[in-house]
This record gives C-alpha cells, sequence and structure tokens, in this order.
C-alpha cells in the first residue's frame, strides 16, 4: 500500500520536474541582472528545500504505518559515497585465491607473522630534530613492544640498515621531522624487507588529547582495517610484522590502523568493559528498548575506550623493493600525478 | 553518477606470451581474436608456487616445429619446456661442481641457441648459462623424445668470467657468436663464444667535473640489432643509458640520462635505432639511439619497477612486466597502452611467442583481414618519412655515429620489415 502511495507520489513528482525543467530553461546563472539572479536562485532553493521536506514527510510516513500495522519497514536507503562507488580495481584481494596466500607464505615477514622470529625494532629519526620529534618517539615507544631508539647522529641510513641486521632488528622505523614538526614516516623491514615511506600528517600527541590514558606494557592487539588491494595487504603485513603476534589480552589496549580512501589512520586505545547500572545505560535511544526486553536486572555489560597515545594519519608515498636504497632502489609502487585521475580510486 | 576513468584500451592483434613470476608460476597469456581487438587473458598456469623456484631468466627458441623454452631457476635448477604446452622436456642442475650453493651463487644469464652450437645429432639443445659470480658454461644436451631423461653429451665447457663483482645482465647476439655482459663492478665484456676468449672491454667514463667517479655497475644490455654484435646499449644504475660500439672505441659513443631511478631494462627495436628503456620507478620510454634523443614516453599509470620488455617480431606491440605485477601491451608507434593484465605476483620476464600469429591466421584465415594490420599499413606512410628527416640529420652528426656502415644496415633492416609486411599481407590473402 504504502509503497504504492510513495511510487505514484513519485512519479507525479518526477512528471512535475520535467515540465519544470522545460519552463526554466534560462538557468539563474545566466541571468545578468544581479537583483533577479539572486531573487529567482533564492526562490529555486526555496523550492528544493520544500521538496526535501516534503520527501522527507512521505518517508516518515510511510515509516510509521509500516510500524503500526506491523508490516516491514522499507528499506533503507544507502547514501552514495566516495567508497562504495569506488572504481573496480581488480587488484583487490580475494578469500579463494591460492596464489595470494603462497604468496603471502613466500614473502618477507612471513617468518615473523608465522611466530618463527619475534618483532624487534629499531626507532630512529632524521639527522636534527626537536620538539614535537622526541615527543613522538616518546609514544611510539610505549606504543610497540620490544622497541628501541637509538640517536641518530650523522650515520648513513643505508649504514644503520647494516648495523640494526646485524644486531637482529625485523624493522627500522624512522620519523622524518621538518621545521620541529613530523611529517614522514618510513618503514624499512628486515633483512631484506620492503621499505615503505609514508607521509604524516595530522599529529596529535598523548598531552593534548582530552582524557587521555596512560598506556600499560601488555602486547597490545591490532587492528588493521580495509587494506584490500594486493599493495593494500602487503602494507598492512609491513605493519602486522613491527607488533609481536600474541596480544596480551588481559592489557586491554588496542592499536588501530584504519584505511579510509588511502589515508591510514593510527589510534591507540584503552578498553574497559562495565558493568553499568540499568538507569545510565537506558538513556541512548534503542538500546532501552534491548535492555527491557532482556529485562535482566543486573544491567548491562558495555564497553568504553578510552584513547591514549598519539594520534596520527600516514598516507602511502612509495613502497620500494628491498632495503632503503633511493638511487638504484626498485619501486614496486609510486605514487605519481598521472595516477590521480579520479577520487574514486584507491590503491590500499 | 560517479565519474570514472577506465582507461579505454583498444586491445590487441592475436599475440601469445609468456611471463615469469618470483613464485617459479609461469602464465600464458593469449591474446586471440576477432578484429585485432582481442582482450588479453591468462590461458594457462604452469607450475605451483613456491619461492625457491623464482625465475631468474628465460630464454625461448620458437621454431616452427619443436620450440623449446629454457627457465633458470633460483634453486640452480635449469628446466626445459615445450613453451606450447608447458611439458617439462627435462631439468638439469646448474650446481658448480666447487661446492658453491646454488642459492648463493644465482643465474644472472641464460640463452638457449637456436643454431647447432656443437655438432650434434639433430635432437639436442645448447644451453649457455652465467651466474652472477661469473661461471659461464656451455653445455649440450640430447632430448630423448619418450622417456624426459637426459642425457648430457661430454661437450660441456666451463669457464670463469667475473673478476670479483657481479653480473647482473648477459646477452648473446643473433648470430650467436658473441656474448655480452655486465654487471656491478663488472665493465661491459665481449666474450667470443667459439675460443671462449674475450675479445672487449668497456672502459668507465671519466671523472667528472667536480672529480667524481661514479661506481660501475650495469644493470641490462642489449645488441642493438640482429645482425650487428659491434654495436650494443648498456643500462647503469646510475641511470645513464650508454651506445657502445666496440668498432670505434672503448668508452661509451653516446650516453644520456633518463629520469632518475636506475634502469633496469633496455630492449631493442626491430628497425635497429630505436630502444625502448624501463627504469626502477615504473617510467618506459623510446629513444633513438643515433642522436640520444626522446622520442617519447609511454604513459599508463605504470607504477612498478619495470623488469623485462619483449618486443614483438611481427606486431608494433611491446611487452611490459615487473614489480607492480602487470603484463602491459603497448603500441610502439602510438605509445599507447594497448592492454593490461594483472597477474598477482612479481614478474621477473615476459617473452614472446612468435609463431602464434601464423596458427591463429591458419585457424582463422578466413576472417583474417585485422584492422590492426591496416592501421600498421595506413601508418606506415608516416614513419618513412621521419626516417628520411633522420637520415638527414645523421648526415649532419656524422661524429655521433662512429661507424659508416650502419647506414646501409639500417636501410638493409628497413627493406626487410617491408618484405615481412608483404608476406603477411600475403598471407590474409
Amino acid at each position: 500500500m504504502g509503497g504504492n502511495d510513495k511510487r505514484k507520489r513519485s512519479e507525479s513528482e518526477g512528471g512535475d520536474e520535467q515540465a519544470m525543467e522545460k519552463k526554466r530553461e534560462i538557468l539563474p546563472s545566466m541571468i545578468k541582472n544581479k537583483e533577479k539572479r539572486s531573487a529567482i536562485h533564492a526562490k529555486l532553493k526555496q523550492q528544493k528545500k520544500l521538496e526535501k521536506r516534503k520527501k522527507a514527510k512521505a518517508r516518515d510516513a510511510a515509516e510509521k504505518r509500516a510500524l503500526e500495522l506491523g508490516e516491514e519497514l522499507p528499506a533503507k536507503k544507502i547514501p552514495k559515497t566516495i567508497e562504495n562507488t569506488r572504481e573496480f580495481d581488480e587488484t583487490v584481494c580475494k578469500p579463494d585465491d591460492e596464489e595470494l596466500f603462497a604468496g603471502n607464505d613466500a614473502d618477507e615477514f612471513s617468518s615473523i607473522l608465522k611466530r618463527e622470529r619475534t618483532p624487534k625494532i629499531l626507532i630512529t629519526t632524521c639527522r636534527f630534530h626537536s620538539s614535537r620529534g622526541p615527543d613522538l618517539i616518546k609514544e611510539l615507544l610505549s606504543v610497540i613492544p620490544n622497541a628501541h631508539y637509538y640517536k641518530r647522529g650523522t650515520y648513513d641510513l643505508k649504514k644503520i640498515v647494516e648495523f640494526a641486521n646485524k644486531k637482529d632488528f625485523t624493522s627500522i622505523i624512522v620519523v622524518h621531522t621538518n621545521r620541529r614538526e613530523p611529517d614522514a614516516f618510513v618503514i624499512i623491514g628486515l633483512p631484506t624487507g620492503p621499505t615503505a615511506h609514508f607521509k604524516l600528517s595530522n599529529l596529535v600527541l598523548r598531552k593534548d588529547i582530552k582524557n587521555h590514558g596512560n598506556p600499560t606494557s601488555h602486547e597490545p592487539e591490532l587492528v588493521l582495517n580495509n587494506f584490500t588491494t594486493r599493495l593494500g595487504h602487503r602494507i598492512g603485513r609491513s605493519i602486522q610484522s613491527l607488533f609481536p603476534q600474541e596480544p596480551n589480552f588481559p592489557g586491554r589496549r588496542v592499536v588501530t590502523f584504519h584505511n579510509q580512501r588511502d589515508f591510514i589512520f593510527f589510534r591507540h586505545h584503552r578498553y574497559i568493559f562495565e558493568a553499568k547500572e540499568t538507569k545510565q545505560t537506558e538513556s541512548k535511544g534503542k538500546k532501552t528498548k534491548d535492555a527491557k526486553g532482556e529485562s535482566e536486572p543486573q544491567g548491562k555489560v558495555i564497553a568504553r575506550l578510552q584513547e591514549c597515545g598519539p594520534r596520527f594519519t600516514l598516507k602511502l608515498l612509495s613502497l620500494q623493493h628491498g632495503t632503503f636504497d633511493t638511487k638504484g632502489g626498485e619501486y614496486e609502487w609510486v605514487h605519481k600525478p598521472e595516477m590521480d585521475t579520479s577520487r574514486r580510486r584507491f590503491f590500499l | 553518477m560517479p565519474r570514472t576513468t577506465t582507461l579505454d584500451c583498444p586491445g590487441c592483434p592475436p599475440l601469445r606470451a609468456l611471463t615469469f613470476d618470483e613464485l617459479g608460476l609461469i602464465k600464458v597469456i593469449e591474446a586471440r581474436g576477432k578484429q585485432g581487438r582481442a582482450e588479453p587473458k591468462v590461458v594457462e598456469r604452469w607450475g605451483d608456487p613456491d619461492s625457491s623456484k623464482c625465475v631468474l631468466a628465460a630464454s625461448i627458441h620458437d621454431r616452427k616445429s619443436d620450440p623449446l623454452l629454457a627457465v633458470a631457476r633460483r634453486n640452480g635448477t635449469v628446466e626445459v619446456l615445450n613453451p606450447l604446452n608447458g611439458d617439462l622436456r627435462f631439468a638439469v642442475s646448474n650446481a658448480s661442481n666447487n661446492g658453491v650453493q646454488p642459492e648463493d651463487d644465482p643465474v644472472a644469464g641464460l640463452h638457449l641457441f637456436a643454431k647447432k652450437k656443437l655438432e650434434l645429432a639433430s635432437r639436442s639443445c645448447t644451453l649457455l648459462t652465467c651466474t652472477t659470480k661469473g661461471n659461464a658454461s656451455i653445455r649440450s644436451f640430447e632430448v630423448n623424445k619418450p622417456s624426459a631423461d637426459v642425457s648430457s653429451t661430454g661437450s660441456s665447457r666451463t669457464w670463469s668470467i667475473g673478476d670479483g663483482g657481479s653480473i647482473l645482465c648477459s646477452k648473446v647476439d643473433g648470430s650467436e657468436n658473441y656474448f655480452l655482459l655486465g654487471g656491478k663492478r663488472v665493465e661491459m665484456n665481449v666474450w667470443d663464444l667459439d675460443s671462449c676468449a674475450k675479445i672487449w672491454t668497456s672502459k668507465p667514463p671519466p671523472k667528472n667535473s667536480l672529480g667524481i667517479f661514479t661506481p660501475t655497475w650495469f644493470t641490462s644490455a642489449t645488441f642493438l640489432s640482429k645482425d650487428d654484435h659491434r654495436k650494443f646499449v648498456a643500462g647503469t644504475n646510475s641511470h645513464e643509458v650508454r651506445l657502445y660500439d666496440i668498432s670505434a672505441q672503448r668508452r661509451p659513443v653516446i650516453s644520456f640520462d633518463f629520469r632518475e631511478t636506475a634502469i633496469k631494462s633496455v630492449a631493442e627495436d626491430l628497425d635497429g635505432y630505436t630502444i625502448y628503456v624501463g627504469n626502477g620507478s615504473g617510467d618506459l620510454a623510446s629513444f633513438d639511439i643515433r642522436t640520444g634523443k626522446l622520442l617519447g614516453c609511454f604513459l599508463g599509470k605504470c607504477s612498478g619497477s619495470i623488469r623485462s620488455i619483449a618486443r614483438h617480431p611481427e606486431f608494433p606491440v611491446i611487452a611490459t612486466c615487473g614489480l607492480d605485477s602487470y603484463l602491459r601491451l603497448w603500441n610502439v608507434k602510438t605509445r599507447q597502452l594497448l592492454s593490461a593484465v594483472h597477474l598477482k605476483q612479481h614478474l621477473t620476464n615476459v617473452l614472446f611467442y612468435s609463431n602464434f600469429a601464423d596458427e591463429e591466421a591458419e585457424v582463422a584465415h578466413s576472417a583474417a583481414d585485422w584492422p590492426l594490420h591496416e592501421d600498421e599499413r595506413g601508418e606506415g606512410e608516416t614513419p618513412p618519412m621521419k626516417r628520411k628527416k633522420s637520415k638527414e640529420k645523421k648526415g649532419i652528426e656524422k661524429d655521433a655515429e662512429a661507424k659508416s656502415g650502419n647506414k646501409e644496415s639500417f636501410e638493409e633492416y628497413g627493406g626487410k620489415k617491408v618484405k615481412s609486411k608483404k608476406s603477411s599481407k600475403r598471407l590474409k590473402m
């Protein structure tokens, strides 16, 4: 019933719109007189607003009727976003791809991810760094277990790679600072692993986060979101190999790398499960119904998050095959301006 | 509606390409089809994924009857396959006698001889392998058809060519008498394969104006034409492309820079003066080597190091592959991307199987009027103009050309090309 009505209405609206379009062949932007132009523009805007309101009202009414009649609610429309209209990418990993798994077994990180080697991270900086750089490194040391800070001095990065190989490090992280602000991030897998070069932005340090927590020394849990393509998969594995593979769950620490539109968001949280009094949990709309349905006196267990540690955003600039070598290096992936052909094309 | 940017790939002529990757897989890509607009697809996959079988070098000998394909793997075996169905003919171990692990001394160059190198029975094949540390060997094998067992005839020769450095590139010229190699701390060498003697060594360029000497590090090399072993092109790690002429001098005749990352592959065109250069960050360009001028870049969102370039023997098509795990096919004349195939692994090598187009013609000779051929003919009228121009230019820049015989060879080559075109026409009739 409701659906039919709605369709009719939408049809009639469509008819109206067509008629309207016939009438207004002159767009407001084509009118040269400013007063007229703005008047017509305002009128159009008002019309649009009314239409929108009408639509929303109709939708609400349909929903309400469906609720009253006990019918199924009309399906909620999914808004179009850049992510879900993403351009088709054939490199997206498929779960039934045996070559992918064979490739995983053969790649540089598999020995760490299979727990044959324990990750040991060397953190260093660029030649000169100050102010926010050291602070970030202090916080990274608390985020990543088994991380060791070494002063950069005046050593070449290639020399540092050699040194770290001798000392059985599994990865090197270099934080690059420009004008007292960290702006780049390099992750080098050792001994042969790839070198990922990121741009670092939107850094918020722990002390600038309101109500921040202080992390414990437990091994964190790791959340990697949306690393879908082959390249993303590889980056995800390189990030995964920075952390120990067995999280210490009593520590309730989570480190998140969330990829969205090729930007990797880093967050560090501590979570807690709390048995709240029912009164406080009922303050949220839909949950109240559930709670009532259960009607259990001891109340609900809810998860609360407390953010601790830094917050920053990474964007991949290049992925190099082999360890750091700017001159003779081979790139697996480099960002080139010619690749930015669409907002809906993503690489990770 | 979302704006999309899917590249309109015009498709490519019927061809068959073989790619080799880091998991030891061999994939066969075929474009068979109508009107030259075929979409290439992976037709077959040979082998099981195993990282120790990573393909390091490959060489094909595609005669019409009984073609052979040689593949060198990281675990030190050299396999000889049938490129039509992937059957293993035989496999030999490349392990040397002095107890060096094959993983420590991987194969850097492999060549399967088309001609009979050493006078032997008809069913034999001859392999030249060259390892990174400089152990070269020529071995002949007799292929016994029923069982895939191999009897190595006694005529194997092994000699050492390395002098401390590691060899990265090697090539055998068209007449298969000369062998070219170079690498990290190894200058370009030309060896005579009959006598296994070094006949020529290059000399590093002088220090620059600041007194800085760039260490020798060749990454790729190719002979300029099939008939001429005296001229070859080499790419270096310091993003330089150099033309050497054995008969002129030991220093490069021409050298020029290309972009800012190491040159990873060079390939020659059939015309004998165009070369294709691919580098470590995925840039591909063609150069006229007589003048060192850039003819144009191949643009197509290519983002991974280009490991291998192959020129199709008949169609104006090149194939590239590399670390971005795409096989890309390009039109040489328009420098347009014809199509790209995602092959999931880091690729190391690509080869064309050249008799495929003929087969296709036989299969579908009724509808054999490929428009691409027409295109080729249509465009065929423009290049001669260019060629004329370039000849005039050449007359001016005689100093750049150290050899006078070249012109003839180029012309010869052009003539041949015309012939081949004619023959293709005849095929269609």
